[in-house]
């Protein structure tokens, strides 16, 4: 794999990037700001927005076959800018794009990732034919209209196909203050959209021709920023839940690195930066504070990478809200821990079991860890 | 015991290499020398070979198919988006484009899109410098350092183009299957050479119902072809890396020469020591084992330092032979050379044989002879006569095989037998020639001139020591004469070749050129609009133009041969083809035959009317006329427009004035052609004679290096015997014989003998020119040209060779002059 630090030097757009999470945490420099008070504007924030240095499309579903068996899947388009100056069309444009897409199995883990250029047509997010479109060469996210959902997910990994139906139950999620999402007291932020309850529906494929037939929850968040992370920061914990009544909650923590001798790497939620949102079965939310979110991370497993290393990584946790009463509280775990993304961006990304009193499924996402 | 004895008996015959360095640097130097070119040669040819077998790879991605355009003009992005976006992702944009640089120099481009690439082959590519930097303006463009050095190019300089565009800043950078080709990102290049079309399109991997589902969705305008360039390759240059190991093995003939020469010296030497060491009781068959493990000893020594030298030698040369196949047949070669252990047990080998041939026989003979001759002074003299007999016997045996060879050869490899045979042949006559040659000199001389005649009579000691050096002379003489006859005559054929077919003032290659605009133009007084197609005919890649049969440059056509069908081929008649030279000599092929192209249509036959000079072309070449082209291949795509200028008065109709090349400039780009689309004859003759030039770089190079092995043989020689005689000089100077005559009896029989030795090697030389463009050339490569014999090169091979003698002499002078004196007082103390 010797070709993932080459990647990541033109992905990161630095020489000397050590860590590739650098250019999530690199200081705006030309790029446009992410400012409290935006309004954000549907169908119209559903595109690109290339000004801004970094922006993704993130979907994840919890499915289960007709044998009752559980399938999960993520998928991702990744755009960012290499320069804050410069053309985003043709081919000088400075428009760089990485699409991820994982299959969880009853069999296990596969995943792949997929580089293009911007300007030339091969990856994009725009309209064609009136249609929201979101694709880098085959893989695509399609929308019926200009809205993304509901809308048609299309993507293949290691020979299995996926066609999906998406639809959307109820309106978009605003993120932190109306779309305005901090990710520390520094001044980070990004705008930051979510749409919770996807009803998602269709096939997967497998190489040898058997066809699938799957349904289930889908998440997607739609992000954007020029700064995401502070520099002492390096990664995030990202819960997204679909509980048993219909609502849904996604908490997320940006790790400090100012933690106290003998302590695990990452561990002590004191000075973490902690956000989250409370959504009702139709829709309605309500942001979560730090100090309403108690997040712990109760067990490390082992977790092989793809150079013959393992890495230690917290896959079971408990998470309460204890201001929303006593029913609020959850102990989540990996349904498998083997969901290691050795990509140019290494991450841990899989399906999670929520188990209380409201329990539910849904994904967690793991990235800077070292 | 035995084991002790073969212990001190080897000692004792290898002192005398402890007491004569300069004897055993000469012995290991000629071992040496011969192995290392013969190295250099094979690990280039090994080299080479290996890159023909990674030509289904493009910079370090597999390319198993291509899609190219039926026609000409490329791929539109549209198209290969739309094939991204269907799926097939092992499918990458690739940009070719051979450049000119603003004071003429070739240079090969390629360019593609890293992030295109397939995931699994990233991992060939060789990165320390910013992708994003290669991508992002101002881009740049990545020279590997070999490159660099020729195009005298530094880092972070921008490379002018002879159509005054300048590319990036150039980094020093080298990826897999780059070669001597600079490299880029595609969109750079589209941008910066304003290009808005790929080359095509590489493909990668595919299963069959891939390739099926791939074939089924392409758009008529494309085809998908199987990349058969690794077969191709193998095939065209086979003739090429045949001449490179001829020429090598000629050099490591020369190299034994010295070693032979050593052996000589060597095996005098030592003489008394082996007749000692038998009258102590040594058998010779213990003497025979001793040799043996010398001979081993010595042959590791020189296989391990010649291998060494070799694989050095291989890294200079390389850069001009990757040049000129990259240049000729578009052949990528990588600079990192690979020695396989192949190799450095075939050198061994040689040395060993070599050896066992050069030292070992006669030590063996010399060991079986009678003890009391072994002393006797006269014993040269006598043997030296027998030698000559049985060398001119051996050189007449040689002679008739090469008569009985030369009509029925048919393959490269009997053309180099036979040239071998030749040379050998001339070699071992030349002792009894220069015998010859000395009685005659020294029957014509009148009696009163008697410093002559003993000068000349010196001789008869001379000869048998200088005689291998002079055979080896005589090699390289004759090799050096001969290859540069070939070349000179080459380059004049071409030349004249190229001013007949290069007729026209300027030639466009343009994707969007409206013709008709262009046309328009009063400045332009004929013009010339080709067609044509690429496909396969026999087991080569053949090309079909389609010619405008009344185009000055088709009226004058340059025909090696034809028949009465030739009006008919100028009448535009369907079904009369004129091919390529190369048809006529690879297929055998005669006007008149009917050969079958692949049409749109189907197989269809043709009747060739004639043959055309084609020189160089290594690929099979068809004339048709443009309309023909047209209806039978309809995809057929343009090939360039050529254009004749009006020329004013006043500049005596030689050059076309700067007035018109300006109007004619601007008129192009009005009528839609990019700068850089198009080229003025003179570019295209001087570009063309530079990559001639660069091509026989490394014969010449090779040439050089035989000739300097040749002259250490001489010096070896001349330093053996005067090491030899310096006890008789010293009787000489004792009797009161003046310095300027012994410098008389010195010079006079080398003289003679190596100006026999170069006035030998012309005729020689000629008739190998001779055998080399009328047979070998026919058969390597498939065509023929005038052999023109030129003075200039005999007189630079005399001048050089004048250089080697003064330079041996001179050391070799010195050398006795240090020595003398106390020679001289050693032969005093013996009185």
């Amino acid at each position: 794999m010797r070709w993932l630090p080459l990647l990541l030097l033109l992905v990161a757009g630095a020489a000397t990037a050590d860590d590739v999470y650098d250019v999530l945490r690199r200081g705006d420099s030309g790029y446009a700001e992410v400012v409290p008070g935006k309004t954000l504007v549907f169908p119209a924030d559903h595109l690109a927005h290339p000004t801004y240095r970094i922006e993704w499309w993130y979907l994840t579903a919890n499915l289960t076959d007709e044998r009752g068996q559980n399938w999960g899947l993520h998928w991702t388009l990744f755009r960012q800018a290499l320069h804050a100056d410069g053309k985003t069309e043709g081919w000088t444009s400075n428009q760089v794009w990485m699409a991820h897409a994982a299959l969880t199995t009853p069999a296990g883990h596969r995943y792949e990732e997929r580089f293009a250029r911007g300007g030339i047509g091969q990856a994009g997010v725009a309209l064609e034919e009136g249609r929201f479109s979101a694709w880098l060469d085959d893989w695509q996210l399609q929308g019926d209209s200009a809205e993304i959902l509901p809308g048609s997910l299309h993507f293949s990994v290691d020979g299995t196909t996926v066609q999906l139906e998406l639809d959307m139950q109820t309106p978009w999620v605003l993120q932190g203050d109306r779309g305005y999402s901090r990710k520390s007291a520094q001044g980070q932020a990004s705008y930051y959209y979510s749409q919770p309850h996807i009803r998602v529906r269709g096939f997967i494929i497998e190489p040898a021709g058997e066809e699938i037939t799957v349904s289930g929850d889908g998440w997607l968040d739609r992000e954007w920023s020029s700064q995401p992370l502070a520099d002492n920061q390096p990664g995030w914990d990202w819960f997204s839940l679909h509980l048993q009544d219909g609502s849904a909650l996604m908490v997320y923590r940006l790790r400090h690195e100012n933690k106290r001798d003998g302590e695990r790497p990452n561990e002590g939620q004191h000075n973490h930066w902690l956000s989250g949102t409370w959504i009702t079965a139709d829709g309605h939310s309500r942001a979560l504070s730090a100090d309403e979110i108690e997040l712990t991370a109760l067990e490390y497993h082992r977790v092989e990478r793809a150079n013959d290393s393992a890495l230690e990584l917290p896959l079971r946790w408990s998470l309460a809200l204890p201001a929303m009463g006593d029913g609020y509280r959850w102990t989540i775990e990996a349904m498998d821990p083997h969901h290691w993304l050795a990509t140019a961006f290494p991450y841990w990304e899989g399906p999670v079991v929520a188990e209380g009193s409201n329990p539910g499924i849904g994904y967690l996402e793991l990235t800077g860890y070292q | 015991m035995v084991s002790k004895r073969l212990g001190w008996t080897l000692h004792t015959l290898l002192s005398h290499y402890r007491h004569h360095p300069l004897q055993t640097l000469f012995l290991l130097t000629g071992l040496i020398t011969g192995v290392a070119l013969w190295v250099a040669v094979q690990v280039i040819n090994t080299h080479a070979r290996s890159s023909y077998q990674q030509a289904t790879q493009l910079l370090g991605a597999q390319a198993s198919h291509w899609i190219r355009p039926a026609g000409d003009g490329g791929i539109e992005l549209e198209q290969y988006i739309e094939l991204r976006r269907a799926g097939f992702r092992q499918l990458f944009p690739v940009l070719e484009q051979q450049l000119t640089t603003s004071d003429r120099q070739p240079l090969n481009l390629i360019a593609t899109d890293l992030l295109a690439l397939p995931m699994d082959s990233v991992g060939a590519f060789n990165v320390t410098a910013n992708w994003s930097e290669l991508m992002q303006p101002p881009f740049q463009a990545w020279y590997p350092q070999s490159l660099a050095e020729t195009l005298d190019l530094q880092p972070g300089e921008q490379l002018a183009l002879a159509s005054g565009i300048r590319l990036p800043a150039a980094v020093i950078q080298t990826q897999a299957q780059q070669g001597q080709r600079v490299f880029m990102d595609i969109g750079a290049a589209m941008t910066v050479l304003g290009r808005t079309r790929f080359s095509y399109l590489a493909v990668g991997g595919l299963t069959p119902v891939e390739q099926a589902a791939l074939s089924s969705i392409l758009p008529a305008q494309l085809q998908l072809v199987a990349n058969q360039q690794s077969l191709d390759l193998s095939e065209l240059t086979q003739s090429l890396h045949s001449n490179l190991t001829a020429m090598s093995l000629l050099s490591f003939a020369v190299g034994l020469f010295i070693v032979f020469n050593a052996v000589r010296f060597s095996l005098n030497a030592r003489s008394t020591t082996l007749a000692t060491l038998q009258e102590l009781g040594v058998s010779v068959r213990l003497l025979s084992v001793a040799i043996a493990v010398e001979t081993m000893i010595l042959s590791i020594i020189g296989a391990a330092a010649g291998v060494t030298l070799g694989y050095l030698l291989g890294m200079q040369l390389l850069p001009a032979v990757a040049n000129s196949m990259q240049n000729l047949y578009g052949a990528v070669i990588d600079h990192h050379l690979l020695l396989q252990p192949l190799t450095i047990l075939k050198a061994w080998g040689m040395t060993l044989a070599g050896l066992l041939f050069a030292l070992g026989w006669p030590l063996w003979q010399r060991s079986q002879r009678a003890l009391a001759s072994q002393r006797s002074i006269s014993d040269d003299w006598l043997q030296d006569g027998k030698a000559r007999r049985m060398l001119a016997l051996g050189a007449l045996v040689l002679l008739a095989l090469a008569l009985l060879l030369y009509p029925n050869m048919d393959s490269v490899a009997e053309g180099f037998a036979l040239l071998a045979l030749l040379l050998f042949a001339a070699a071992w006559l030349l002792p009894v020639l220069l015998a010859a040659a000395l009685a005659a000199l020294q029957s014509l001389i009148p009696e009163r001139a008697w410093r002559w005649r003993w000068a000349l009579n010196d001789g008869w000691t001379q000869l048998p020591v200088l005689r291998t050096a002079l055979m080896a002379l005589l090699l390289a003489l004759t090799a050096n004469f001969g290859v540069d006859t070939l070349v000179g005559s080459f380059r004049s054929a071409l030349e004249n070749w190229l001013d007949q077919r290069i007729a026209a003032d300027i030639y466009v290659n343009s994707e969007k050129l409206k013709v008709d605009a262009v046309l328009q133009s009063p400045l332009i007084i004929d013009h010339h609009q080709r067609n044509g197609v690429d496909l396969r005919w026999g087991l080569r890649p053949a090309q079909v133009y389609g010619l405008d049969t009344r185009a000055p440059d088709s009226l004058q056509l340059p025909l090696a041969m034809h028949n009465n069908a030739l009006a008919a081929w100028y009448r535009n008649e369907a079904g009369v083809v004129l091919a390529n030279e190369q048809v006529h000599h690879m297929t055998g092929i005669d006007p008149g035959d009917k050969i079958t192209l692949t049409t749109a249509a189907g197989p269809r036959k043709f009747t060739v009317a004639g043959f055309f000079y084609d020189y160089g072309n290594p690929f099979y070449r068809f004339y048709l006329p443009y309309d023909i082209v047209a209806t039978l291949w309809p995809d057929a795509g343009n090939r360039g427009l050529a254009l004749w200028l009006e020329r004013s008065a006043q500049a005596g109709g030689a050059d076309i004035s700067s007035s018109t090349s300006t109007a004619i400039e601007q008129k192009l780009l009005q009528a839609g052609a990019q700068p850089g689309e198009w080229v003025y004859r003179d570019d295209i003759l001087q570009v063309s004679i530079e990559i001639f030039d660069r091509t026989f770089a490394i014969t010449a190079a090779m040439g050089t290096l035989t000739l300097m092995v040749a002259g250490i043989a001489l010096l070896a020689s001349l330093l053996a015997i005067h090491q030899r005689r310096l006890p008789e000089y010293a009787h000489w100077r004792a009797i009161g014989v003046r310095r300027r005559e012994w410098l008389l009896i010195i010079l006079l029989p080398l003289a003679v003998c190596v100006l026999l030795t170069w006035l030998l090697s012309l005729p020689l030389g000629t008739l190998l020119a001779w055998l080399l463009i009328h047979d070998l050339n026919v058969l390597s490569f498939g065509w023929t040209m005038p052999m023109l014999v030129q003075p200039w090169p005999a007189v630079r091979l005399a001048l050089l060779t004048a250089v080697v003698v003064a330079t041996t002499l001179i050391i070799t002078l010195l050398q006795v002059r240090y020595r003398l004196p106390a020679t001289l007082k050693q032969l005093g103390g013996d009185g």
